[in-house]
């Protein structure tokens, strides 16, 4: 579904997004962050309440599984409480240029006890199975807390300029 | 018999009564007159000479008739009798109405003055009758047949005048000294007495009653009761023992028992006559015949029997032997009521004045009261310049109301909750001397309990109270960030011992004198190892705890929840939810307001509750409910449009002037959004109503969560209006600090250019707007300014002028989508800003819009936005504005060092 061209959907930095998941339809609210470093002691604001995290690397790039885990750190430190967090590695269609192995991102993924993913944002692999894990892992609603009609509100985190995802 | 022997014989007759009645006047008239100059009966003469007035009237009359059918007879034979029988017959009557009034002459004299007329009458009947034997159908005949039943009619109205007189004479003949001296009166006259038609009255056991044309009299023994027949009711009762009459006075109630129905048809015709003030026409007609007096009348009385209102004199609407409908009680020392009465009490609305003990001043009571006694909403004026508005039971204040002292001196305010009398519960009190205002419970007309007092000088400070003295230690906030934890006097110096925590973080705990002239001294310990106070200190929040908001005001909430479970009433509703004030010009027109119209409002809607509860049938759906709930509400005139006046009074009587203090902003934003949430409950009560009457049955029940939304997503933008001056003023009082930096960095910022500008936030290059810059010759492009981005900063800044936090985050979003069609304008394609752009670029439209209360806008917002918004697109806005602001407080020093 995706052009090669940006599409208007792509880069926006707010989105939704109904995922079916059993019986019921999850509706996604994500929130695209800045990723630029200056930006960065800001975050916190955009993950507070967030039920979900995906935190995207570029699997061309080494550097960016580095930031990957400095996000994941932080929030493990700050973040809420039994947030859902997701590993992206984005731009599977290049595979020939990889610099992340596969094992690596499992094995650390594992470590974390977080949703590993190789996706193509330009062709749209993978992206849908990543929301459905999400979804099922995503605690039952607690009815006090959220007010949404059964949506979810969820932080994503894009870990570089530029990795965009949806 | 022809018309024209008709006349001749009339004229005849005519001629003969008058020749007679020159007779009697000339024989009989003129002698007793002459004689009775000197009379000493002055009583009696009078009336002699009504009867000479009466009788020289008639002659004159029956003169005049006899020239004026000798000159018709002789001129033509075809006249119209219609004339004169027209006027004969309501002359005849009208000055044959109290004609017989005689009581001392003798029987000759008495017969002498009747019998001519008597006699006249007849032959006048017996002409019409001839005369109407030979007419034909038509409307000459109409007008003989009708002259002749008035004939008739006066015919035995004679009779009955004479047989009274005659049955009064005996009776005055017949009653001992004692008592014709107390009944005695020459125009009264006796209609029925218990000796003729026997009746016995259950209590007292009566001797006698004696029914007059005015009074009804009860004898027993040697003494008597009468009672005014204008105030004498009678009932009709079926019970075993066969029927039996109930009379009503004022009084307990009198029972008869009678065997026939003639007493109570002549006591009901008796009092219906002496209620019109004139006798019926001829005086009785048939048995059963002639309508009941009306139960309810107009009358003054002076209550003489042992009660409430003894020696009190009412004079108003009677029902039934009790004060009903509306009237006017007055007591001997000057009290005096002007109402609604039922059954006896003071019931609905009425104006009571209560003159005070030593001055000459009087304590003025617009009220509502409830058998006889007030309760619901009511405005006393007391004569010491004090004025309460507020709830009443029980003839004490109770439940929720507003004490105000307007005298110069001591000037004071209580707006809260009140028991017995006194100020009990909840309650804000503003001393204007001190300029203090007191938060807090109250005992017994004490300050008693937990309490925050704030100042005009923007100290505040939190204590137990006990019977008004502070006790245990307490917490001052001061102006400058510092904390005092400990005891401190009322005039705010530290005795005893206590920690005193400055801004900078010093701690200096000790104990503290303070004797006068020697300023404050202290042993103890500072620590000046810590660091900053935080906010979480130097901000904190009061009375959260203390006043749960579910137990503030509800005296309010009282009120109305008790006027939908009595069924919403048009009658109880104003003593439920309070007058209808527009102004409070129109309050001191309350006195003309008894007796008119009440609901002439300048509204051209009809806010009577059953067509509000009509209304609210019809307005369910989501869209017609909010503009009907937005008119309701801005209506003074519909229950829940005053719900919000009161809670806006209680309100401002709270947080506005002195009580505009940081440390109170929790209080006061739970507050709203309570408000909000208890009227959605009350409209949702309303409705439930509204759909019962109806017979239908609510559709669902809401659970309370959904309910709880609903107040917010529906009620709070419409209520907070009112509230908004007070809560943004506490909102931009907490932000002040972190808004006055950032405003200081917004004026350093302004003296970018704009491209300067947006190089120093990282806008990524190809994003400059740089087509809208258009110079003139001697402009440099880097030096232009507020240029960019233009239309998102002109729509941001119009965030200032909303109320609503739903608008405000319609600004943002148009804001936002400004910044992306420019954006989108520059690159020359739809784009979509990921948020590593969108941040500088909302930054820089930021900064240009300075916005100089930004924090407080946007605390504001997320507190009172709609919960169903969190996670969406304004909540992600928001946030981006949050960061946004946040990230240029801590870059402030980069660029004052990046411009130079």
């Amino acid at each position: 579904h995706f052009d090669h061209n940006i599409s208007p959907t792509i880069g926006a930095s707010f989105m939704t997004k109904t995922v079916p998941c059993g019986n019921e339809l999850h509706k996604f609210l994500i929130w695209d962050t800045a990723g630029q470093e200056r930006f960065h002691s800001l975050a916190p604001m955009y993950y507070r309440g967030s039920a979900a995290a995906v935190i995207v690397y570029d699997i061309t790039k080494q550097d960016s599984f580095h930031t990957l885990k400095k996000w994941v750190k932080e929030l493990k430190e700050h973040g809420p409480e039994n947030i859902v967090m997701a590993i992206a590695g984005n731009k599977c269609d290049l595979s020939d240029i990889r610099e992340v192995p596969v094992k690596d991102a499992k094995e650390y993924a594992e470590s974390i006890g977080a949703i590993v993913v190789e996706t193509s944002a330009k062709n749209a692999v993978n992206i849908e199975e990543l929301f459905q894990g999400i979804s099922r892992q995503i605690p039952p609603l607690d009815p006090h807390e959220n007010s949404n009609n059964g949506a979810i509100k969820l932080g994503k985190q894009t870990s570089q300029t530029g990795r965009r995802c949806c | 018999m022809c018309t024209a022997e008709a006349t001749a014989s009339l004229l005849q007759v005519e001629e003969t009564f008058s020749a007679c009645l020159a007779r009697i006047n000339t024989l009989i008239l003129k002698p007793l007159l002459q004689a009775g100059s000197d009379q000493k009966g002055k009583e009696n003469f009078k009336l002699f000479l009504l009867l000479n007035d009466r009788f020289q009237a008639l002659w004159n009359l029956t003169e005049e008739n006899y020239c004026m059918l000798k000159q018709k007879h002789s001129s033509s034979e075809s006249f119209c009798i219609q004339d004169i029988y027209a006027h004969h017959k309501t002359v005849l009557k009208q000055f044959l109405t109290d004609f017989t009034s005689e009581t001392s002459m003798s029987l000759a004299l008495y017969t002498v003055l009747h019998k001519p007329i008597r006699d006249h009458i007849e032959h006048y009947i017996l002409l019409l009758t001839k005369l109407n034997e030979v007419l034909k159908e038509g409307p000459e005949k109409d007008v003989v047949t009708s002259a002749i039943k008035e004939y008739v009619k006066l015919e035995s109205f004679v009779s009955q005048v004479l047989d009274e007189a005659c049955f009064t004479k005996s009776l005055w003949k017949s009653l001992s000294y004692k008592f014709t001296d107390m009944l005695c009166v020459p125009e009264r006259r006796l209609l029925e007495d218990s000796k003729n038609l026997p009746i016995s009255a259950s209590t007292n056991r009566s001797d006698r009653i004696l029914l007059f044309d005015d009074v009804l009299v009860l004898i027993q023994g040697n003494s008597f009761q009468s009672f005014d027949l204008k105030l004498v009711w009678v009932d009709e009762n079926l019970s075993l023992f066969g029927s039996y009459y109930v009379f009503f006075t004022v009084g307990p109630a009198i029972l008869f028992l009678c065997p026939q129905a003639v007493w109570q048809w002549k006591l009901n015709q008796a009092v219906r006559q002496a209620l019109n003030g004139k006798r019926d026409f001829p005086l009785w007609g048939k048995t059963g015949e002639g309508t009941k007096p009306p139960s309810c009348r107009f009358f003054t009385y002076v209550f003489r029997l042992e009660g409430k209102f003894k020696n009190t004199s009412y004079e108003g609407e009677w029902h039934w032997g009790k004060p009903h409908g509306k009237g006017t009680l007055k007591w001997h020392d000057g009290r005096n009521h002007v109402g609604d009465f039922k059954e006896g009490l003071e019931h609905g609305f009425g104006i009571c004045l209560v003159p005070r003990k030593s001055e000459d001043r009087y304590d003025c009571y617009k009220c509502h009261w409830y058998e006889g006694k007030m309760r619901g909403y009511g405005i006393c004026e007391y004569g010491n310049d004090m004025v309460y508005k507020g709830y009443f039971k029980d003839n004490v204040r109770q439940g929720f109301g507003i004490l105000e002292n307007f005298s110069a001196e001591h000037p004071f305010k209580y707006s809260g909750q009140w028991e017995n009398d006194k100020k009990n519960g909840y309650g804000v009190w503003e001393d204007k001397d001190r300029g203090e205002r007191y938060i807090g419970t109250w005992l017994d007309d004490h300050k008693h309990g937990q309490g925050i007092v704030v100042t005009q000088s923007g100290v505040c400070y939190q204590r137990t109270f006990h019977a008004d003295k502070m006790v245990g230690s307490g917490i001052l906030l001061l102006e400058d960030d510092s904390v005092y934890e400990g005891n401190f006097t009322e005039d705010l110096t530290f005795v005893g011992k206590g920690k005193l925590s400055f801004a900078n973080g010093f701690i200096l705990e000790g104990t503290f004198t303070n004797k006068s002239g020697q300023g404050l001294q202290t042993h103890g310990i500072l620590n000046t190892s810590n660091e900053q106070l935080d906010d979480r200190i130097t901000k904190v929040q009061l009375g959260l705890e203390e006043f749960p908001v579910e137990k503030r005001w509800k005296g309010i909430y009282d009120q109305f929840l008790e006027f939908i479970h009595s069924g919403c009433k048009e009658e109880t509703e104003e003593s439920f939810t309070g007058f209808h004030i527009q102004t409070s010009k129109e309050l001191r027109k309350s006195q003309e307001y008894l007796f008119c119209q009440k609901y002439e409002g300048t509204e051209d809607v009809s806010w009577k509750t059953e067509d509000i509860l009509e209304e609210l049938v019809q307005h369910q759906e989501l869209e017609s409910l909010q503009s009907y709930l937005e008119k309701a509400l801005k209506s003074s005139l519909h229950p829940l449009g005053k719900l919000l006046k009161a809670l806006t009074i209680a309100f401002q009587a709270t947080y506005s002037g002195i009580g505009a203090n940081r440390h109170l902003l929790t209080m006061a934003q739970e507050e709203v959004k309570y408000y909000a949430k208890k009227i959605w409950e009350f409209y949702q009560g309303l409705l439930h109503l509204a759909l019962e009457q109806k017979g239908q049955l609510p559709s669902k029940c809401m659970d309370e969560d959904t309910s709880d939304e609903k107040a917010c997503s529906v009620v709070l933008p419409l209520i907070l209006p009112c509230f908004y001056p007070e809560l943004f003023m506490l909102y931009m009082l907490y932000h002040e600090r972190e808004d006055d930096l950032y405003c200081q960095g917004i004026v350093d910022l302004s003296l970018f250019p704009d491209i300067k500008l947006l190089e120093f936030l990282d806008v990524q290059k190809h994003l400059w707007p740089l087509k809208d810059l258009t110079l003139t010759t001697n402009q440099r492009r880097s030096l232009i300014k507020d240029k960019c981005f233009l239309s998102a900063t002109e729509c941001l800044q119009k965030l200032i002028t909303t109320v609503d936090p739903r608008e405000k985050l319609v600004i943002l979003q148009k804001t936002y989508e400004e910044i992306e069609s420019t954006v989108s304008r520059v690159v020359e394609k739809d784009y979509r800003l990921p948020m590593d752009d969108l941040l500088p670029l909302l930054m820089y439209v930021v900064s240009r819009a300075k916005i100089q209360h930004l924090g407080a806008e946007i605390h504001l917002i997320r507190d009172l936005m709609d919960p169903a918004n969190r996670g969406g697109l304004y909540d992600f806005l928001l946030t981006a504005l949050e960061v946004r602001k946040c990230f240029q407080q801590r870059q402030l020093e980069v660029a004052v060092a990046f411009l130079e």
